[in-house]
């Protein structure tokens, strides 16, 4: 079991200050075990926040979260991020990047190996474990990423447009390996972007977020039937759903 | 043809190329007739010094006595610099604390410590040491404290949310994501190491190099003393370029290059 609720919550910068600026009102949200969630809006509906605050990495103002009825406050191992931003070590091969989680746990020598080796193979970098980053591409970097976000085994994976600079053709080899990864682990997955197709194709349901102060605006349960494909991309359904949250962002 | 283009325009050629056209200006300045040798040595007179002080000892002894200095001032100045700058730039009690004296010492050259050191600790090897390594230790402290602190957050942001400790991140991130501005640190500090031992020795020593520029310009020895500069500058480039290749080799993750 892993499921995340999020209960009243308010966040609001610089609060009690003259430019006190509240960016998520009122947010009151459920992640179930095993789902995989996007969260959509325009830029400063306060998404990023949200998932920033879920990881830990700062406290609401008002409200809470937990995490299967525990209280979320501050960072750990449970909670796993995918930032936008390249967060692979650079001073770390491949393989001590997938093997970091780990290691910090005091895993043995062989254990390590195992892990390297399942988790190069999952994101496809069989062959690139002795590799520095800084020779890797920026799409094999987000794959060193995930993988040592998988390895390290959390119950929930927060993806924070994890393939926002990526080129069209390499983000939908992304898309369709993160769902290949999903299936076989059934984590809980929340992801935020601002593209609505990434966000049909990966979710079950999307979370549609309006801005300044970011509330919840609409919730689409996306029932096209799984394993995703690349021809569902044209079908009417995924289209109506595009239109459709197409226009809430643009209201 | 292209190939051997290439030696000839590369870094080495070029290099020798003008070191040897300065000699070559040098030389002709000073076989004027109307040069005064006791002013500007003839660059023979200076190679005899070289050999004259070499097979009396004297060169050696200076040498060695320099270079421990240099050593034992380095070594303990950047230990103490990387391990408070370290702390320094990353808790911020300890910043608190530290940093305004960090702040208040720095601007103050270390040479000005000189007559202060003389009186507490007399003129002994140790005073000599201590200033070099005062020297060291406030050039690179400064370069490990701003390594601390552009370490990138989401580094630390990612090795939080898989469970680092607020320790472990220390250890396993912020120090490896520091070490070029560290190693920078230890370069600018020996540079410093070297201008603050001739200073010292210029002003209070038995022994070294720059107690040998001393007695050079007592006795009006000026290829003694050109002779002296040589070796220094050689010692420094040398030991610049050693450092250099074991920043290459540390830094092999990293993607700068020279």
């Amino acid at each position: 079991m892993s499921e995340i609720v999020v209960d009243k919550l308010t966040h609001t910068f610089g609060k009690g200050g003259l430019e006190a600026l509240t960016v998520l009102e009122n947010i009151d949200l459920k992640f179930e075990d095993g789902s995989f969630t996007s969260i959509v809006g325009t830029s400063g509906c306060g998404k990023s926040t949200l998932l920033k605050m879920m990881a830990g990495l700062f406290d609401p103002s008002d409200g809470q979260m937990t995490l299967d009825g525990e209280l979320i406050k501050g960072t750990d191992r449970r909670r796993g991020m995918v930032f936008q931003q390249d967060a692979v070590f650079p001073w770390m091969t491949v393989a001590k990047n997938i093997s970091y989680g780990p290691r910090l746990r005091g895993a043995s020598v062989t254990e390590q190996r195992e892990v390297e080796a399942k988790w190069t193979e999952m994101v496809g970098l069989k062959g690139f474990e002795d590799r520095w980053p800084r020779e890797l591409s920026g799409g094999m970097r987000k794959r060193v990423d995930i993988g040592r976000v998988y390895a390290n085994d959390p119950d929930v994976l927060l993806m924070d447009e994890p393939f926002g600079a990526l080129d069209a053709q390499t983000k939908e080899r992304m898309q369709s390996d993160l769902l290949e990864a999903w299936r076989q682990s059934k984590k809980t997955v929340i992801f935020v972007t601002h593209d609505l197709e990434e966000a049909i194709y990966l979710s079950d349901k999307i979370i549609v977020m309006s801005a300044r102060p970011g509330r919840v605006h609409h919730i689409e349960e996306v029932t096209l039937p799984r394993p995703r494909t690349d021809e569902m991309r044209l079908t009417d359904e995924f289209i109506q759903i595009k239109r459709r949250l197409w226009a809430m962002l643009e209201h | 043809m292209d190939g051997l283009k290439k030696i000839l325009s590369g870094r080495f050629v070029l290099g020798a190329l003008s070191i040897g056209l300065v000699l070559l200006i040098y030389t002709i300045i000073t076989s004027r007739p109307d040069n005064n040798p006791a002013l500007l040595p003839p660059i023979p007179d200076i190679v005899a010094s070289f050999f004259t002080n070499l097979a009396a000892g004297t060169l050696l002894d200076a040498l060695w006595a320099s270079l421990y200095r240099i050593f034992l001032g380095f070594f303990i100045g950047t230990t103490l610099a990387v391990i408070i700058g370290c702390l320094v730039g990353w808790y911020k009690t300890i910043e608190y604390l530290v940093d305004p004296i960090i702040e208040a010492i720095r601007p103050i050259p270390p040479l000005a410590y000189i007559p202060i050191i003389i009186i507490w600790f007399g003129i002994e090897e140790f005073s000599r040491v201590l200033l070099i390594s005062i020297a060291c230790f406030m050039v690179c402290v400064v370069n490990v404290i701003a390594g601390m602190k552009n370490v990138p957050q989401v580094y630390v942001d990612a090795a939080s949310t898989m469970g680092a400790s607020r320790f472990q991140v220390f250890r396993t991130v912020a120090v490896p994501a520091a070490t070029p501005f560290i190693i920078t640190g230890y370069r600018i500090a020996l540079a410093a190491a070297w201008t603050t031992l001739v200073a010292a020795e210029l002003i209070a020593a038995p022994s070294g190099l720059g107690y040998m520029l001393q007695e050079g310009r007592r006795y009006f020895l000026t290829d003694q003393v050109m002779m002296i500069i040589v070796i220094i500058g050689a010692c420094a480039f040398i030991m610049d370029r050693t450092f250099r290749s074991i920043q290459k080799r540390l830094m092999i993750w990293s993607e700068t290059r020279e």
